[in-house]
């Protein structure tokens, strides 16, 4: 018992990928014969039909054989076969090794059963396909324990098996409740997955092939919510927390003085942590005006503090805009500056080494671990200004691995003291969340206003354009048709409509989404919707303006076209054109 | 919870120190400066080197010559410190020969022609136009054809105006250019070299021969080398850290946990001399930032200075309630009350332990040092550090250890020539910290040497060399017995002699090798604490960001997000939106179906009511574009409407 435990635990954790698992089953489905053989030579011939055409249908009919009364259950059969062989020696297939072939046999018997099941219920798919084997296979390792297990008769194996072949249709997905566990309740394969694992564990676990089962649940086209509803959502909204989080910016709005201090040392300040540091920089910023034009005062010079304060989460910022952002705080408007990036710097760092401003000139970077901050030359650009001793630098960083952006050198230019400044406040500068949400979803049609959006703009466009967006819009719908068709095999024929629909959720892969360029505009010119290519590209371009389209080169350097719908609103939109025009 | 009460502390901390840290802290400057001093006088020699290397190469400019000029300078693999190497070099090489210097580096050098560009700018420092494109066609003018941009005609034009003996160029990382370029730019510099008296330097982190085998042999014989070894920054760390932390002239001293975690983080992690000095600096900051008794480190405070916070401070400190206890134990509860009730009368004895501790930590450097120069001069192996050694002797358990302690035994054995070397080596460090009576025995041991006839040095009772090993064989069992061999007169007086030197370095160590923690106001002079250094220097954000999703208690301190009915783990609906979702990112596998993360949110989160639910949503939208901001999702193509993971918690 405790064996065939183990064993189950292990098999849990290692599932092997599906293709070896089809592999296993062809394999085990030549051996088929050879066992089956000496039980009911009469099915053999089925059987061997089943072998040829490879479907694996007629084995359903199958799982008869072990109710037959002549024959016994394999498990009472490996149970003869290990006590007391000689009662039943007709049982005995003649190359010896009874057990693990009549396992594997009765696995693949299963598997079948539920490859045609699924395929009835809601057609082929590689997803359903590859949980469905899983599934399988965790079947499969309860017929082992179920013949490892010597306490059960042949009876109780009768009553087991029975539930199979009789209920295939009530089945949903998943391994079906009764089979091989009447009356164990050590049985119950819960999905919870195991807690408290460490890290690695973790990791791995969750990584491990096959490992994810998730649902096929989409989101409604209505769940999400737009910008207008998502800002009257919010406006109403109050933090419950506000009164914490306030407290916590009290918390480290103490260690200002401390921040400043070590900027006149020479240091520069990171901030990291959870939440928008905006605030804290803010109020950073307000602080340092303060004291340091307390210091002017005392110092006697009349001239205010200049602090540049730069919005790193901004989109499309370039290091140039950083540093001539600094430039016009430090160098007079008389002085003409170089264009060019790197000789900005230089002159830059050169005017301050020869101009050395009263204080050093506070620079306020939020969000420098921004993506637009990232790329090459600007980190190494940032820290030689860092490292200015003219210049010091407060930062803020987001991301939770923004350290690795720089190597030793950089940090040593940097020169960063690191402070954690969790704030839990939401970053509503930094990001949009609708917007991202949408392009995380794959949604980015929704920019244009969705189907009513498009049809408004189509209205405004001419005859020729509305007929070129139609063309594209059935183009790529018949593909994605063709690639589920693909999918589903020749059973396409015969599902309904839902299953259909159901095929057609997979999505295609990347690199052959959408429709290639010259084969819409062949399309086009056949349709008389334009003439020549240029008056083509005319007519895509106002659709790349409005957003409803979008284009990508794929692997093989082709340009494809298409519109950033998901399937049913594309079939909506399709709807809706047909009836406009 | 302890980080909030870690900010508490901080609270109370900073406000006290908005106060006084302006006043405090400048008073020990100095130490940072001696860092820098020392860490340019450990590369000074090398640079001089150089230097001479150059006004040699450049001594008779216009003989013709067959080679370039070449340093190949071994920096090592602290690439971070190259930068500051190279720009010192070339101050130097500007302030004692005449001749340009460039240094050049792989970044701004990715192909030949944009080198020359960058070289012919640093070398004129002409200030290019902004129209760059527009110089690379040859215009013709009147003086004939306009050079183009990348002809060192330029620099040759520019030598004309100033006659430099030479131009050094330096290739700060010479590892990290293309082989070919390096070739080339070798080629075209022989080419020019009956024109410009060109010198090269190339600053090669791994070693010389490595930059042999990347070179062609073509380009090797335009080459006329010489190694420079950079001194390593392991060792300039180690002179650093002599002539700061256990430095007798320090007033402050940075405490063995602190020191033992930054020398542990440059062996292990950054190899970096600045950060070390960065480190230190940033030691002696906090120190007086933070805490109000340091104002007593100021040389010669007056009472009427101090205001009356400062004593209270002082009878706060822990080492000041040690003092009492001690005077208690001693039956002098009269002086305890006066310490107590009279500033006064504290300030004296502040004034005065100061001092004994100052002298006595100092002591505790200089024999750290003594005993390291001991272990030196006799070559016990393995040699320790003397960072490493000083370390252990702040830690208060060198008295007894076992390196004191073999140490000690090595000077029984010691023979004559030995001591020599090794009373000269002491003589040096003769003064304040260590005054034994070094004269008298170096005169002892002068005579006997004297009277010594035969030509082997004196050796002590003890030495290995009068021992002899007897086997006798008695019933078949071999016996072994040691006997001393008979010492002559001259020995046993040595032995004698090397034995009073032993005690008496014996009762030096043992009152110099005290727990430093023990003295009064120890928390003054002594900075150890670990709490800002660490999160300063090597912060981990990417713990206090899962920290702050996964269980935001401990930052929002709120009696709501505690876990629902006493279970820790259950996902509190109060607690803030992105949290929740990220503790259902964290169990969920590597594929996340976002409609069901959705429903999930909704059953947490939503009061289940319809009207509420686009705010549910709206939160939930925040949530999820908060998490792709952070970097913990992306995008999925695999299924409709999924994200995957990127991150897992912990890792």
């Amino acid at each position: 018992m405790v064996g065939t435990k183990r064993r189950r635990d292990d098999d849990d954790s290692e599932r092997e990928t599906p293709r070896k698992l089809r592999a296993r089953i062809a394999e085990f489905a030549t051996e088929e014969p050879d066992t089956s053989d000496a039980q009911t030579p009469s099915r053999r011939g089925r059987i061997q039909h089943l072998q040829e055409n490879g479907t694996p249908r007629s084995i359903l009919k199958k799982t008869g054989l072990f109710n037959a009364p002549n024959s016994a259950t394999p498990k009472s059969t490996r149970k003869l076969v290990f006590e007391t062989p000689s009662k039943t020696p007709q049982d005995e297939p003649p190359n010896g090794t009874p057990t693990i072939v009549r396992n594997a046999d009765r696995s693949a018997r299963r598997k079948s059963n539920r490859r045609i099941l699924e395929r009835t219920l809601n057609g082929a798919g590689s997803d359903d396909e590859a949980l469905g084997e899983e599934d399988i296979l965790a079947e499969h390792i309860l017929d082992e324990e179920d013949d490892d297990d010597a306490v059960a008769g042949a009876e109780e194996a009768e009553e087991k098996e029975a539930p199979v072949p009789d209920t295939p249709s009530k089945r949903g997905r998943g391994r079906p409740k009764g089979s091989g566990k009447v009356g164990r309740p050590r049985k119950e394969r819960s999905p919870t997955p195991p807690t408290e694992l460490p890290p690695h564990e973790e990791y791995f676990y969750q990584n491990r092939p096959g490992g994810t089962k998730t649902s096929n649940n989409t989101l409604s086209a209505q769940t999400l919510l737009n910008h207008d509803e998502y800002f009257q959502a919010m406006q109403s909204y109050q933090d419950r927390h506000q009164p914490e989080m306030d407290f916590l910016l009290e918390l480290h709005s103490r260690a200002y003085d401390q921040w400043i201090f070590e900027l006149e040392e020479g240091f520069n300040v990171c901030l990291y942590g959870y939440g928008s540091k905006r605030i804290i920089t803010e109020k950073f910023t307000q602080r340092l005006y303060t004291h340091l034009s307390e210091q002017a005062q005392t110092t006697g010079t009349k001239k205010a503090p200049k602090i540049v304060v730069i919005n790193g989460y901004s989109a499309g910022i370039s290091v140039k805009d950083v540093l001539t952002t600094i430039a016009s705080t430090c160098i007079p408007a008389g002085i003409k500056t170089p264009n060019q990036l790197a000789s900005l710097l230089d002159f830059l760092l050169d005017y301050l080494t020869n101009n050395p401003p009263a204080h050093p000139v506070p620079v306020i970077l939020n969000s420098i671990d921004s993506p637009y901050l990232r790329k090459t030359p600007t980190p190494s650009m940032l820290a030689r200004l860092a490292a200015h001793p003219a210049i010091s630098l407060v930062c803020t960083a987001d991301a939770p691995n923004f350290p690795l952006l720089w190597d030793v050198g950089l940090k040593t230019q940097y020169k960063f003291l690191f402070h954690d400044a969790t704030t839990y406040a939401p970053y509503d500068a930094e990001i949009d969340a609708v917007e991202s949400v949408n392009e995380l979803l794959g949604r980015s049609g929704r920019r244009v206003g969705g189907r009513d959006g498009v049809g408004f703009v189509l209205r405004s466009l001419p005859e020729n354009a509305r007929l070129l967006f139609r063309m594209l819009v059935m183009e790529q719908l018949a593909l994605s048709l063709m690639e589920g068709g693909d999918l589903a095999g020749d059973d396409d024929m015969q599902l309904p409509l839902k299953a259909k629909k159901l095929t057609l959720k997979h999505d295609v892969p990347e690199s052959s989404q959408g429709v290639e360029y010259r084969v819409l505009y062949h399309k086009a010119v056949e349709a008389f919707v334009c003439s020549s290519e240029a008056a083509f590209r005319t007519l895509l371009k106002e659709f790349h303006d409005h957003q409803m389209i979008e284009s990508r080169k794929d692997g093989m350097g082709t340009e494809r076209l298409w519109v950033p719908f998901r399937q049913d609103e594309l079939e909506g939109l399709a709807e809706d054109l047909a009836g406009d025009l | 919870m302890n980080l909030r009460r870690r900010k508490n502390e901080r609270q109370s901390v900073s406000e006290r120190a908005n106060t006084t840290h302006t006043r405090n802290y400048p008073s020990d400057f100095r130490s940072t400066a001696t860092c820098g001093r020392s860490k340019k006088s450990a590369s000074d020699a090398v640079q001089q080197k150089i230097v001479d290397f150059i006004s040699t190469a450049t001594s008779s400019p216009d003989e013709p010559k067959f080679a370039i000029p070449a340093g190949l300078i071994v920096a090592g693999p602290s690439i971070a410190s190259h930068g500051p190497f190279f720009q010192r070099l070339g101050q130097n090489i500007k302030d004692e020969t005449n001749s340009a210097y460039v240094v050049l580096t792989s970044g701004e050098s990715p192909n030949l022609k944009t080198l020359l560009k960058n070289l012919i700018k640093k070398v004129t420092s002409h200030v290019e136009d902004d129209d760059d494109d527009d110089l690379d066609r040859p215009a013709s003018s009147r003086h004939g054809p306009k050079l183009l941009n990348y002809d060192l005609g330029h620099v040759q034009e520019w030598r004309k105006k100033n006659r430099v003996a030479s131009i050094v160029i330096a290739f700060q990382d010479s590892e990290a250019f293309d082989a070919g370029l390096l070739a080339d730019i070798v080629d075209l510099f022989n080419s020019w070299l009956d024109r410009l008296p060109f010198v090269l330097l190339f600053g090669i982190a791994t070693s010389a021969e490595s930059f042999e085998d990347r070179l062609a042999g073509r380009s090797l014989r335009y080459l006329e080398g010489e190694k420079f070894d950079v001194t390593q920054s392991d060792d300039i760390i180690e002179k650093i850290f002599s002539a700061t932390v256990a430095s007798t002239a320090s007033r402050l001293h940075v405490g063995p946990n602190l020191c033992r975690r930054m020398l542990d983080r440059q062996k292990d992690h950054v190899q970096n001399v600045q950060d070390f000095c960065d480190g230190l600096k940033y030691a002696y900051m906090s120190h007086f930032y933070a805490s109000y008794p340091t104002i007593f480190l100021r040389n010669g405070l007056a009472f009427e200075d101090l205001p009356a916070e400062a004593f209270e401070a002082a009878r706060n400190l822990p080492s000041f309630r040690r003092l009492v206890e001690d005077k208690l134990e001693d039956g002098r509860p009269g002086n305890v009350r006066q310490l107590l009730e009279s500033d006064q009368h504290l300030f004296q004895q502040i004034t005065k332990s100061m001092e004994t501790g100052q002298h006595a930590l100092s002591t505790l450097s200089h024999a750290a040092q003594v005993l390291f120069s001991i272990r030196a001069s006799l070559q016990i192996s393995p040699s320790i550090r003397l960072s490493s050694m000083w370390t252990r002797a702040a830690a208060g358990d060198m008295v007894g250890s076992p390196i004191l302690r073999e140490t000690m035994l090595s000077i029984k054995k010691i023979s004559s020539d030995k001591f020599v070397d090794l009373l000269a080596a002491l003589s040096s460090l003769h003064g304040d910290f260590f005054n034994m009576d070094l004269d008298t025995l170096q005169q002892e041991l002068n005579s006997l040497i004297e009277k010594n006839d035969t030509s082997a040095p004196l050796r002590t009772q003890h030495d290995v060399r009068n021992d002899s090993l007897r086997t006798t064989v008695v019933a078949q069992k071999v016996l072994l017995s040691k006997h001393k061999a008979a010492l002559s007169e001259q020995d046993r007086a040595y032995s004698d002699l090397v034995g009073r030197f032993h005690d008496q370095l014996e009762e030096y160590f043992e009152s110099a090798f005290i727990d430093p923690q023990s003295i009064f106001l120890s928390e003054v002079l002594i900075y150890d604490l670990k709490s800002p250094h660490t999160e300063v220097f090597q912060p981990k954000p990417r713990f206090a960001i899962e920290r702050a999703l996964a269980t935001p208690h401990d930052y929002l301190g709120c009696d709501c997000c505690s876990g629902v009915d006493g279970n820790e783990a259950a996902l509190a609906a109060t607690q803030p939106a992105t949290a929740i979702v990220y503790q259902m990112y964290v169990e969920s596998g590597a594929l996340i179906n976002v409609s069901d993360l959705w429903s999930a949110f909704n059953a947490i989160a939503g009061d289940g009511e319809e009207d509420n639910e686009p705010k549910t949503m709206a939160l939930f939208q925040r949530a999820l574009a908060e998490l792709k901001y952070i970097g913990l999702v992306k995008p999925s193509r695999k299924k409709t409407d999924h994200v995957s993971k990127i991150m897992w918690k912990g890792l």
